[in-house]
């Protein structure tokens, strides 16, 4: 029960909150390719630019809201090159994106050699956060205030977006365009609606939420910058948008449930848990809970396997049956 | 051939002809079309119908020809500039979302919006409204998913309304509707020609042109054969002006062969796809030596009989026997392997492997058998050979065995049909439009190839839309309509009206068995 009461308490709200936010700005970025019929592999990539480029700027500018402006810059200008090779060129999305997340990991290293001369991480340099927000009249709600005040500008963003979104795809004509370009591209041409000019749309609009969760991560989240410091959230967005059909709500859920189980994670270190399984935790829960979703299409599946062979089953037993039928049939 | 209008006239089409490449799709056609009319336009597969529509409705540009619209003439480059002088159509495939809800569908690319939102509720109101004007009940909030393909073709039709279509083009609309979807789209027709609609209605179902329409256009091969009110027609009318008169009677020299039966099919019954019934009953026997042909308008169950005799669809009823020997229900390799050759109706999708070479393509069905392999490993300086025989033989125009055979023309491709299925083993022969988009030159062979199985003693079963085919070829013509067999005629003695009429469904006074020739 103390364990329990160790683990389970409003500081591992607190705790999830701060971890959703970067993988929920990410994943809600996908969520436009997505609805727009891009399998978009290249969201890592686009939040380690955005993450990088978000620190060189405010080292350069000393602002860390003008760095924020650099990540996203960067990370858009990542989607333009992929939106380029897979909406004008037609080249292989996969392809692409891996292409792009492979530079991206390049770059910033390379680049923090030549510019800092070290590898590994960059901190120090005059490197400024994006400041908390505390909201004002926060103390009267009690424990409730103490969960929603103190989070960096993004966080807030990242949640807000939600029904944000949400509005967009439901009550807005391009929202409306891109979902239509995604589902049914054929139907889109018919009513003169380019997918070209949608599909660009989209993985601009998908840059500029990657760019902003990579700023986040370097200048909210933590005040650094490491190597691969997006470590697989852009990953884990993809596999939540596979499953969340890029619907902004399912989003929200999948992105609670990695963002729960990091926090997790976190907390059963100080329970003097072996680190390395507790670092597992996360991609454990997100294999699970992947599984688990998959399991509903699965009878499905089985139905149509059975299908499949009852028509076998039954073209054989019909060698048997002629006979009797056409004699019964005959007046 | 043109119409003089007591009405005034909606569009009028003066000498459009449309070409791609050297194949003409459309020539010289002159089409009147009365306000406030049904008009019919009826013809065969690849006669020109949806072309000429594309080219009203903007979506094709003519070679030469003007578009007239309620009197002025108009220049259309493009569906917008069509829908902008008032016509709209609704294509054979639906393009629908199906996650979004039937109104929002409507309005789709005209969105009513309201402070920058769209405003679900006056689209919902808008399409309820005109879904009362016009009779086609729809539940405006329904997700178009989940709807009938019935359902899914009157929302197209709305879509084309709140663009505010006058003119309505319909391209061939029954063909996925059941027989009761299909007497409320007319009731829904009728409807909008007493509102002061036009309609124009693409179809090569002669009843249903009968039944609905005030006016009718024949086009044949891509000409403009007829048009007439429909009153003034029979059905048998429309299917001589369909198919044309037949102008030469050049059955190919023949020796009477009297062989055993091979193949017969007894009181065979199937479903289509839309669990119709297809085939009602069809019995015929075919003997060795024997080209059995088998005619009428496409779409009348030539296509179901041919797959269910290869295999490839299972029947609900009746029996197949070939030499005896029940084969109901056999896998199409089983078939096969019991002496059945198909020639497939659409040879790019059944008849080979597009990207394949020609030996390969040659091979297939045969490759584990000896010698074409030996323990499982294809004989390749054998099929060589064979490749290289079969060319010559069926005079396939290649660069070589190995070249894929989408790198050939329409009537080589069908030759490596032909020369694999001519020299398997079978003993009844299944050959469905064997000239289908072939040249004069390879029809001929094509044609010589097919006599020379019958007189080396094969058991042929012969389906084509081609009615002057089957009198060159065929030494009895079974006539299909409606999914039964309407009469049967002898290869030597075709008349002309009497099978116009059985392809009608009509069956002409004396039994046709008795029908000397005219």
């Amino acid at each position: 029960m103390e364990v329990l009461e160790r683990l389970l308490n409003i500081s591992l709200v607190i705790a999830t909150i701060r971890t959703t936010a970067p993988i929920l700005l990410v994943a809600l970025g996908g969520s436009f390719t997505t609805k727009a019929g891009i399998f978009n592999i290249g969201l890592e990539g686009q939040m380690l630019v955005g993450a990088f480029f978000a620190v060189i700027g405010t080292i350069a500018t000393g602002s860390p809201w003008l760095g924020v402006l650099c990540g996203v810059a960067a990370a858009l200008t990542l989607a333009l090159i992929f939106a380029l090779l897979v909406v004008s060129f037609k080249a292989n999305e996969v392809v692409v994106g891996l292409a792009l997340n492979i530079l991206a990991g390049g770059l910033t290293v390379s680049l923090m050699k030549a510019i800092f001369g070290t590898r590994g991480s960059i901190f120090g340099h005059g490197l400024v956060g994006l400041p908390a927000l505390k909201l004002p009249n926060v103390k009267d709600l009690g424990w409730f205030g103490q969960m929603i005040s103190g989070y960096t500008p993004l966080v807030y963003a990242a949640f807000i977006l939600v029904p944000v979104l949400i509005l967009f795809y439901n009550r807005s004509r391009l929202g409306l365009y891109i979902r239509v370009v995604g589902e049914k591209p054929e139907a889109a041409e018919a009513l003169g609606i380019s997918i070209t000019r949608i599909r660009y749309i989209s993985s601009l609009l998908c840059g500029l939420l990657a760019g902003l969760a990579g700023a986040h991560l370097a200048l909210g989240y933590t005040t650094m910058f490491t190597e691969n410091m997006s470590s697989g959230r852009g990953f884990m967005a993809v596999a939540i948008l596979i499953f969340s059909n890029g619907d902004p709500l399912k989003i929200l859920l999948g992105c609670l449930l990695f963002g729960f189980s990091d926090a997790l994670s976190l907390r059963l270190q100080t329970l003097g848990i072996s680190s390395y399984l507790v670092l597992a935790v996360p991609y454990l829960v997100a294999l699970i809970g992947l599984f688990a979703l998959s399991y509903r299409s699965r009878p499905r599946l089985i139905q149509e396997t059975l299908a499949s062979m009852g028509r076998v089953l039954s073209v054989k037993s019909n060698t048997i049956k002629p006979a009797t039928a056409t004699d019964a049939s005959k007046p | 051939m043109s119409v003089t209008p007591a009405t005034p006239l909606a569009i009028e089409l003066k000498s459009i002809t449309k070409r791609f490449g050297a194949f003409v799709a459309n020539e010289d056609v002159n089409l009147a079309v009365e306000s406030g009319k049904i008009h019919a336009i009826i013809g065969e597969n690849g006669a020109g119908k949806t072309t000429l529509m594309n080219v009203l409705f903007g979506l094709l540009q003519p070679d030469e020809g003007e578009i007239w619209i309620d009197g002025e003439k108009k220049s259309l480059p493009n569906p917008a500039a069509a829908i902008a002088a008032g016509i709209g159509m609704v294509h054979q495939h639906f393009k629908l979302v199906p996650s979004l809800t039937v109104a929002e569908n409507v309005f789709l690319g005209m969105e009513i919006r309201k402070g920058g939102l769209i405003d679900h509720a006056a689209q919902i109101k808008k399409t309820a409204e005109l879904s009362k004007q016009f009779g086609l009940q729809v539940d405006p909030n329904e997700r178009v998913g989940l709807l009938s393909v019935g359902i899914e073709q009157r929302i197209e039709i709305l879509k084309v309304l709140v663009r505010g279509a006058r003119i309505i083009i319909l391209d061939e609309p029954t063909a996925v509707l059941t027989p009761q979807e299909s007497r409320e789209l007319f009731q829904t027709l009728r409807g909008f020609v007493a509102q002061g609609m036009t309609v124009i209605f693409i179809s090569h179902h002669l009843e249903e042109v009968m039944e609905v329409s005030d006016t009718v256009s024949v086009l044949r091969l891509g000409k403009n054969v007829a048009s007439r009110p429909t009153a003034e027609l029979t059905k048998s009318d429309l299917v001589q002006l369909m198919v044309g008169r037949l102008v030469s009677f050049d059955r190919l020299p023949r020796t009477p062969t009297i062989g055993k039966t091979v193949l017969e099919v007894e009181d065979l019954w199937c479903r289509d796809e839309r669990q119709l019934q297809a085939l009602r009953g069809v019995s015929f026997g075919v003997k060795a030596g024997e080209i059995v042909g088998i005619a009428g308008v496409a779409g009348n169950g030539q296509t179901e009989l041919a797959e269910v005799l290869s295999g490839l669809r299972p029947s609900s009823h009746g029996s197949l026997k070939l030499n005896g020997r029940t084969i109901t229900g056999l896998s199409a390799r089983d078939i096969r392997a019991a002496g059945v050759g198909h020639v497939p109706g659409d040879r790019l999708v059944r008849g080979v492997d597009r990207n394949a070479s020609i030996s390969m393509n040659l091979l297939m069905g045969r490759q584990d058998q000896s010698p074409w392999s030996t323990h499982g490993i294809i004989n390749r300086r054998y099929l060589l050979e064979q490749t290289q025989a079969l060319i010559k033989r069926f005079d396939i125009r290649t660069r070589g065995p190995e070249s894929p055979a989408k790198s050939l023309s329409g009537g080589n491709i069908q030759k490596i049909v032909l020369a694999r299925e001519f020299t398997g083993s079978a003993d009844c022969l299944l050959i469905d439009q064997p000239t289908r988009g072939v040249d004069i030159g390879a029809q001929e062979q094509i044609h010589g190839e097919i006599m020379r199985q019958r007189d080396a003693g094969k058991a042929i079963l012969l389906i084509s839309v081609q009615l002057d085919e089957l009198i060159r070829l065929a030494d009895r013509i079974l006539v299909m309509f409606g999914g039964t067999i309407m009469g049967e005629i002898s290869g030597d003695r075709v008349d002309e009206e009497e099978i116009g009429m059985l392809m009608a469904g009509v069956v002409p006074e004396p039994r046709p068995n008795q029908v000397g020739a005219a």
